[in-house]
């Protein structure tokens, strides 16, 4: 068997907003097919870390690598993004376009696929996410969970080698956050490379091939869910877990 | 006193006339003004700084000079400068362009702004340019918030439009001007180029409300 490259390789990152340094030296290899989730206490610097990484915030420090690509700012960014999906917190849809028009508006003028195909392929998505019959439909017409199914099957539609969930179900009603976890795990079942920002502890368990705990700006503690949810080695994983399980 | 409404009726022809002019400064002025107010609104929030300045100039100089002032400036001052006369039409819409450009690009501007900063990050996170998330999803939502200042613009630039009558351009306010100079029936004149106005900027009001309500059910 063929072995797994490194698709995300990201060294020495740091992240400063004017005096507020929130990540202070970030090193993190994810292989291909790999189920990252990062976790730890807010304000500690994982949605940073995980929004640096498609440079929605550009780093003070440091290096990303992403498919052999060296993330250079504006001149290459594009490139790396349309490879890189990214779901939101609060979904972010398009609310002057219907569900079909969401779905299709990246790829017809990035990828500039033809409308027919970009449909298609549109609607191969929603009906993974079984959203099809609401193809017509404004997003405001949908609950939440249905929203942000919208937002992963937008992504998808770019047909990226990474995703990036930056704290899925957080902006969901209960009710709602198991058919977006669904979702998720059917995607990481598939082989997708997923990079997980999350408090949802028992789909960190299930689905994580590797779990980050971040404070203060590190990486304190990292290994399989096994080991970092039932064997803390650092007493601020400890004391974190200890209040959130 | 008594009010002669035998020689308002017999002006209203050639008010209508002016009204006509009138109308026609403003819809070329604000057309010209949403061209200008557009690329400002962009240039003010680019990232090139030498841009950004002489964007902030133009808003500045505009809003903290009167219109009189400006249209003296194209009308007497620039020909000093160009070496030839300005013609009064030109200088009418030109004046008029570039003040209601600063009004329009701070329209613009808010409503850019009062877009969700997600709604820019979703689109570029899809690996689409500044660019086409601006033209494809910031701008089509910010033009349905800016109808109704927009409409505010178009109405002060109706009003403010009569201020070209001091270079003898003869829209609605002028007309008024000439035929008092000839009929001494002031009270008359303006009160009917006063009702004039009125139905103009009434009219404009109800558009923009139905406009307004147009966009809203998408």
């Amino acid at each position: 068997m063929k072995e797994r490259q490194d698709i995300i390789k990201i060294t020495g990152l740091q992240k400063s907003f004017g005096d507020l340094h929130v990540l202070k030296g970030i090193d993190l290899y994810i292989k291909e097919k790999e189920v990252v989730v990062i976790i730890g206490p807010s304000g500690s610097g994982k949605s940073t870390l995980l929004r640096c990484i498609n440079y929605l915030e550009e780093p003070s420090g440091g290096e990303i690598v992403f498919d052999n690509i060296p993330l250079n700012g504006e001149a290459n960014i594009n490139e790396v993004r349309k490879e890189v999906g990214m779901v939101f917190q609060r979904f972010n849809l398009f609310p002057h376009m219907t569900v079909m028009e969401n779905l299709i508006l990246a790829p017809m003028k990035v990828r500039k696929t033809s409308r027919k195909e970009a449909e298609e392929l549109a609607m191969t998505y929603l009906k993974k996410v079984g959203l099809a019959e609401k193809a017509n439909n404004y997003p405001d017409q949908l609950s939440g969970g249905q929203q942000q199914r919208v937002a992963i099957a937008r992504a998808l539609c770019m047909k990226p080698k990474a995703m990036l969930f930056d704290e899925p179900t957080s902006a969901l009603d209960p009710e709602m956050i198991n058919e977006v976890l669904e979702v998720m795990k059917q995607l990481a079942k598939e082989g997708m490379t997923m990079v997980v920002v999350t408090h949802e502890m028992g789909f960190a368990k299930e689905v994580g091939d590797r779990v980050l705990f971040v404070d203060g700006g590190y990486i304190v503690e990292e290994g399989t869910p096994e080991q970092v949810f039932d064997q803390p080695r650092n007493p601020r994983t400890q004391s974190f877990l200890s209040k959130i399980l | 006193m008594d009010v002669n409404f035998d020689l308002m009726k017999s002006a209203f022809p050639l008010l209508i006339a002016g009204a006509g002019i009138t109308v026609e400064i403003t819809a070329l002025s604000v057309f010209f003004g949403m061209l200008i107010g557009i690329i400002v609104a962009l240039v003010r929030m680019s990232d090139f700084k030498i841009l950004r300045w002489l964007g902030n100039v133009y808003v500045d100089f505009i809003r903290g000079t009167p219109l009189l002032i400006q249209i003296f400036l194209v009308y007497f001052a620039l020909p000093s400068i160009i070496g030839h006369r300005v013609d009064a039409f030109f200088a009418a819409i030109s004046a008029c362009s570039i003040n209601s450009g600063a009004y329009v690009a701070e329209v613009f501007r808010g409503g850019i702004q009062s877009i969700d900063v997600g709604q820019m990050e979703a689109g570029r996170s899809l690996g689409m340019t500044w660019w086409q998330t601006m033209r494809y999803i910031i701008l089509p939502q910010a033009f349905k918030r800016i109808i109704p200042p927009l409409g505010n613009e178009f109405i002060a630039m109706l009003k403010d439009s009569s201020l070209v009558s001091v270079i003898g351009f003869e829209e609605l306010t002028r007309r008024g001007q000439l035929i008092i100079a000839r009929t001494y029936a002031s009270f008359e004149i303006w009160m009917a180029v006063a009702i004039i106005y009125l139905i103009l900027t009434f009219t404009v009001a109800r558009l923009t409300g139905l406009l307004e309500r147009k966009f809203d059910t998408k």
